[in-house]
């Protein structure tokens, strides 16, 4: 069990508002991803649901039970940190057993969870090393393996994989992806990395100076994205995005388009640029279009390789179907 | 291995330099305690200037042995240093766990904190064996003078006065004895050396990670495990380096002993040195190399001991 509902909650630091009041409900069992740039509150909204930061005013409620005045502990969830924060003076196999050995559960219960959740890690020819005799992706597992002995009624991650190189990152994400496809515990997840968002998510959440832009399904934001905000956050390669005349024609104030959804040719089409860098990736061709009028730049992307070189003359044709329209305040016209 | 040589070579100066800065103090002091060699003797000129046909060979150390102050000498440097060095730690963790909150005036009580350090041992014995625990003019004279008087206006009281007329006369207590001036010492050199213990602790806490403790806190940890488990382990280095120094810098205490008590009832080690060193500088270095060892042994079982308790 764990739906998580926030109720008008809001954070002040002094005089600073970082987080206006907001509403928002996570399912049980849902993946939620909290998604948006740096310094955006993220981490103060989950460190809120923790019981970690006090809220300035709102409640917020655990299955139904509202645990505002409720201590951290007393909550029912376990967090990862982006630094880990494991005990450095514990061997691996006293940091998982830690909460419950807070919990005053028996050494022989303690033991045999602790070997279940080393297992399930890969963590077990590890257990009696301490934290500084691990690498960066076995301090992470055994970062969750404290979390999972607890048998919390939700996960909740800050940024648990910055740490971590590329590689690895995707390892992990997976990993963290298959244990929610197991548990089926309720996971909220904090990252800037909206391909993390993306990959992971059932719910995201894109958060922008502590405001949410918009809660979906990650196809929902990619197909539908509300406001200009997610349009430009969500989508690898970034979507181009423009005012103007051409915006004009399609009757908005500003227009979008994913760099996928534009067609390219040597000879015809709608915009007319030169080529800028052209990054060849394999599987895709990234363009970067200068002098279309439009924009300072426009990207697009094809499946498989094409030869442009430098400086050569491009057309390109959006998809008209894709077009993403947005009025003057930067919402999404319907 | 030719570029090894010339690094070598330019750290030749200054390790020569160690090396004969502590060998030949060392060196001497033993060549001393093996020879007899005394400042003056109307009896025994020869024995005046340090040479080798004096040697003397155990003499010495049998001497001291013997001597009937040398093992009141021992237990009572380990007593003193073993209680320093308790009470240190203990009030210097207390009170840097306590200040590394902030509040209001956290600066002026910091440096309030530490300025005992400041005060010269010397100066430091005077005021406290004077001021403070004389039994007539210190503050302890004082405050046992002023509750007795004020027994003694309680037991004018109509009803309560029989209650009162048991207690009995409060005595002060003289710490210039035999048996209480050792303690005298601790007070005072606990109460100069808690500011360093409590300097090098708070510098320690300030680097403790703030992450780790709110893992704790989701982790079910109270205020007392968060100190057990996290904060007590992160002090085992520093603890482990107050014990040291201190134990260093406190075997050789003096200044307070002599102010104290003359050595009364109350010497160490280094005092008897002294003693033996108006006269018989033989006895007195077979005694120094004494303190050498026992000075070994202290730091070697206090390093093992600070180490098995705070590392889990
Ligand atoms: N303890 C604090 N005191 C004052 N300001 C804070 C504190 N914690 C965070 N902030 C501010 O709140 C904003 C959001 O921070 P944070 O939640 O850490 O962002 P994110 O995790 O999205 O990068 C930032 O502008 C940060 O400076
Ligand atoms: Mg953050």
């Amino acid at each position: 069990m764990g739906r998580i509902v926030l109720d008008q909650v809001s954070k002040r630091f002094g005089d600073v508002e970082v987080i206006p009041p907001l509403d928002l409900t996570i399912e049980d069992g849902e993946f939620a991803v909290f998604v948006g740039p740096s310094g955006c509150g993220k981490s103060t909204l989950l460190r809120m649901i923790a019981g970690l930061e006090d809220l300035t005013s709102g409640n917020i409620e655990i299955d139904g039970e509202n645990v505002t005045e409720v201590p951290p502990s007393k909550r029912g969830l376990a967090m990862v940190f982006q630094s880990y924060a494991l005990y450095p003076h514990m061997t691996v196999r006293k940091n998982i057993g830690f909460p419950l050995r807070m919990e005053k559960m028996e050494q022989a219960e303690i033991d045999k969870r602790v070997e279940t959740a080393a297992q399930s890690l890969n963590l077990v020819d590890y257990l009696d090393r301490k934290p500084g005799q691990l690498s960066g992706g076995q301090r992470q597992r055994v970062a969750i393996g404290r979390a999972i002995v607890r048998d919390p009624s939700a996960f909740l991650f800050d940024e648990p994989l910055s740490n971590l190189d590329a590689a690895l990152r995707v390892g992990m994400r997976l990993e963290i992806s298959e244990m929610h496809e197991r548990m089926r515990t309720t996971m909220i997840y904090v990252t800037h990395d909206q391909v993390e968002a993306m990959t992971m998510a059932n719910k995201i959440v894109v958060l922008q100076a502590g405001r949410i832009e918009q809660v979906g399904s990650p196809l929902d934001l990619y197909h539908k994205p509300q406001n200009v905000f997610v349009a430009g956050f969500i989508g690898s390669p970034k979507m181009n995005i423009f005012s103007g005349p051409e915006a004009e024609k399609h009757g908005a104030h500003t227009i979008g388009i994913r760099p996928e959804h534009t067609d390219v040719s040597m000879t015809e089409g709608t915009w007319e640029g030169r080529v800028g860098v052209a990054e060849h990736l394999g599987s895709d061709t990234f363009i970067h279009v200068h002098d279309t009028g439009l924009a300072d730049m426009v990207t697009v992307r094809i499946t498989g390789d094409i030869s442009v070189k430098h400086g050569d003359k491009i057309f390109l044709t959006p998809r008209a179907d894709q077009i993403h329209r947005f009025d003057a305040q930067g919402q999404r016209i319907a | 291995m030719s570029d090894r040589k010339l690094p070598r070579l330019l750290q030749t100066p200054a390790v020569l330099l160690l090396l004969v800065w502590m060998l030949v103090p060392l060196g001497m002091t033993l060549y001393f305690s093996f020879i007899r060699y005394v400042l003056n003797s109307l009896r025994r000129p020869e024995w005046t200037t340090p040479s080798l046909s004096n040697w003397r060979g155990f003499g010495n150390y049998e001497f001291v042995l013997k001597s009937k102050d040398f093992v009141l000498a021992i237990q009572n440097s380990l007593f003193i240093v073993c209680s320093i060095l308790f009470l240190t730690v203990i009030l210097g963790i207390l009170i840097a766990v306590l200040i590394n909150k902030s509040f209001p005036g956290q600066g002026i009580v910091r440096v309030l904190l530490i300025s005992p350090f400041f005060v010269m041992p010397a100066v430091n014995a005077v005021l406290w064996i004077n001021m403070i625990l004389d039994p007539v003019l210190g503050l302890q004279g004082i405050a046992v003078a002023g509750i007795n008087d004020l027994l003694e206006g309680l037991r004018q009281m109509p009803v309560l006065g029989g209650f009162f007329s048991l207690w009995p006369e409060f005595e002060p207590i003289s710490f210039r004895a035999t048996q209480t001036s050792a303690i005298a010492v601790i007070m005072m050199v606990t109460w100069q050396w808690t500011p360093f213990a409590v300097l090098i602790f708070m510098t320690s806490l300030q680097s403790e990670d703030q992450q780790q403790k709110e893992a704790a806190v989701l982790d079910g940890a109270g205020t007392w495990s968060q100190f057990r488990f996290l904060t007590l382990p992160h002090l085992g280095r520093p603890i482990a380096i107050v014990v040291m120094i201190q134990a260093i810098f406190h075997l050789s205490l003096y200044a307070e002993i002599e102010i104290v008590s003359r050595g009364n009832g109350n010497k160490n080690l280094p005092y008897l040195i002294g003693e033996f060193a108006n006269n018989n500088i033989g006895a007195a270095s077979a005694t120094g190399i004494f303190a050498v060892i026992l000075a070994n042994i202290v730091a070697i079982f206090l390093l093992r001991m600070v180490g098995k308790t705070l590392m889990e």
